[in-house]
């Protein structure tokens, strides 16, 4: 007997000579070139308003005058430091307590999906201090470490710790349960389990809390340099507003967009090469 | 061997009371056959074949399989699933693999043998791929050689073709046909596909539901005919064929909460 396996069949000529339906183009592929008007659009507009006197240039500094501007800061330093200094020392802190949040988050939060006491120890105290602000405590922090870099990485290691555990939790949570059963009538052990169907399967949820912590670590790291920092971007916007240097908070904020963007991207990069399966199953 | 002897599972339900999806259930699995396990739907056959792979506790009775009691899943009970469970951040040949690398077999015999099982089900030129490119059809395939590659006692199957679009199914009909002819391996079905139970059974059990128990057994000898033809066509207008799916359709149609579910 022959098994027929599910190759296409060939077409008849009939069908063939039919005009060919459109194919639908991948979203990214379509809406590139409109994001990039967009954007040109707004420069425009904020071209525009500079120019025409539309705004004071106190409060609107013109898009040249901020380019000029740019330069200057990174060249000649602004507020004790130049661009580079102080986007390395907002880098560092946000990245090591990213590291931390990771390493120490990652475990818990695995071990608190697959263990009722671990679970019921740590969800009380996490899900507590993850409803706070965290700038509410950071007065707290400053008072018990002082005003040192100490307390601004450990309040961002508690702002990203958070949703990287809770995420690693849930990831482990959504194991479907035949997924499990399936391999534990291939005669896979406890071990195997773990490291081949509970680890890979968590993945996709862990990266998606990663996203989450550094949306959440940006905004707490430029809040707290703008409060409690002798460097730093947010430190220079802080600096450069109390002399009314609106131009010099123009190139901070246009630092931490780029910032924000390159993690972003970078999450996506990551994303697509570690779980290119999400979104098709 | 499988015995399974007076088999009950019974689920307690929200509002305080008991559901017995399985009242003792007898039924023994010689070597070499393939009962398929046919009934509609909450007639206890997925519990049978859940509490046979280890899933599910016996609330009482007991499932032997070689003399040994079952407790829990193992690597002696294969399982293709309905939706399929492959892996899917691994490759095709490395799902089909998968339970040998549990086991700790080298990585080059494990391959090898996967191979030779992706030749049996049809998707040799397939391996390197990732199961979400493949059709719904060939993932069950893919899903068969896994379940086959530790080389089970018992091969658990529960409506594994029963997502697929008839074209694809009855192709997967024949190629189940035609592994067991090749292999003798032992099946144990399930299906509410009265036409696929005759097709492929060695033994038919009928079950029904509320409480699920077996009300019928039948055994026939269509698949052999239907592993060595290859069509599905002269089997299913054979005339023994067709009474016997009046007869198992009536049966199924008659029992209590069939009747019950009609008035409804």
């Amino acid at each position: 007997m022959t098994i027929t396996t599910d190759a296409p069949i060939e077409l008849a000529p009939a069908i063939r000579s039919l005009p060919r339906p459109r194919r639908a183009k991948p979203v990214a592929e379509g809406t590139v070139a409109i994001s990039v008007a967009t954007l040109v659009a707004l420069v425009g507009l904020w071209f525009a308003a500079s120019h025409f006197g539309w705004a004071s240039p106190l409060f609107l500094p013109s898009p040249e005058e901020v380019a000029v501007q740019f330069q200057a800061v990174a060249q000649d330093g602004y507020a004790e430091g130049t661009l580079l200094t102080h986007l390395a020392s907002s880098v560092w802190r946000i990245g090591i307590a990213l590291a931390i949040a990771i390493v120490v988050g990652i475990p818990l939060g695995l071990s608190m999906g697959l263990n009722r006491w671990m679970r019921g120890v740590f969800s009380v105290p996490i899900d507590i201090y993850w409803g706070l602000p965290p700038l509410a405590y950071l007065p707290l922090l400053i008072i018990w470490l002082g005003i040192g870099e100490t307390s601004k990485v450990l309040l961002l290691t508690l702002a990203t710790f958070a949703p990287i555990c809770f995420s690693a939790q849930a990831g482990v949570r959504s194991v479907p349960a035949e997924r499990i059963n399936a391999a534990l009538s291939l005669g896979a052990n406890r071990l195997q389990i773990f490291t081949s169907i509970i680890l890979p399967s968590a993945l996709p949820e862990i990266l998606t809390g990663i996203r989450i912590a550094i949306g959440a670590g940006l905004s707490t790291l430029v809040a707290a340099e703008l409060i409690a920092a002798r460097s730093g971007v947010g430190y220079m916007i802080m600096s450069a507003a109390n002399f009314l240097a609106t131009d010099v908070v123009f190139v901070g904020l246009i630092v931490i967009a780029l910032l924000a963007f390159a993690l972003s991207s970078a999450m996506r990069w990551l994303e697509r090469r570690l779980v290119p399966w999400k979104g098709k199953i | 061997m499988l015995q399974v002897r007076d088999a009950s599972v019974v689920f307690p339900t929200s509002d305080g009371q008991s559901v017995h999806a399985l009242d003792r259930v007898s039924l023994e699995m010689p070597p070499d056959s393939i009962v398929v396990a046919v009934g509609a739907s909450g007639c206890g056959k997925s519990t049978l074949l859940n509490a046979i792979a280890g899933f599910l506790p016996l609330t009482g009775g007991s499932i032997r399989l070689d003399g040994a009691p079952i407790a829990g899943p193992g690597g002696d009970r294969g399982v293709v699933f309905q939706k399929d469970t492959l892996l899917p951040w691994a490759t095709v040949l490395d799902n089909v693999a998968l339970g040998l690398k549990y086991r700790g077999v080298p990585r080059r015999e494990r391959r090898q043998r996967a191979r030779e099982l992706l030749r049996l089900v049809g998707l040799s030129d397939f391996e390197g791929k990732p199961p979400y490119e493949l059709s719904g059809g060939m993932r069950q395939r893919v899903g068969i050689a896994r379940a086959l590659a530790t080389d089970p006692k018992i091969l658990l199957m529960d409506e594994p073709f029963g997502a697929l679009d008839s074209l694809t199914r009855e192709t997967m009909q024949q190629l189940l046909a035609s592994i067991w002819a090749q292999t003798a391996k032992q099946v144990l079905f399930i299906t509410h596909s009265i036409e696929e139970a005759l097709l492929l059974g060695t033994t038919i059990v009928v079950m029904s539901p509320r409480p699920g128990r077996i009300v019928a057994r039948f055994d026939v000898d269509f698949v052999r005919d239907f592993a060595r033809i290859g069509e599905i066509g002269p089997i299913v207008s054979d005339r023994r064929f067709v009474e016997l799916r009046e007869e198992i359709r009536a049966l199924i149609h008659s029992s209590p909460a069939a009747e019950h579910g009609r008035l409804q």
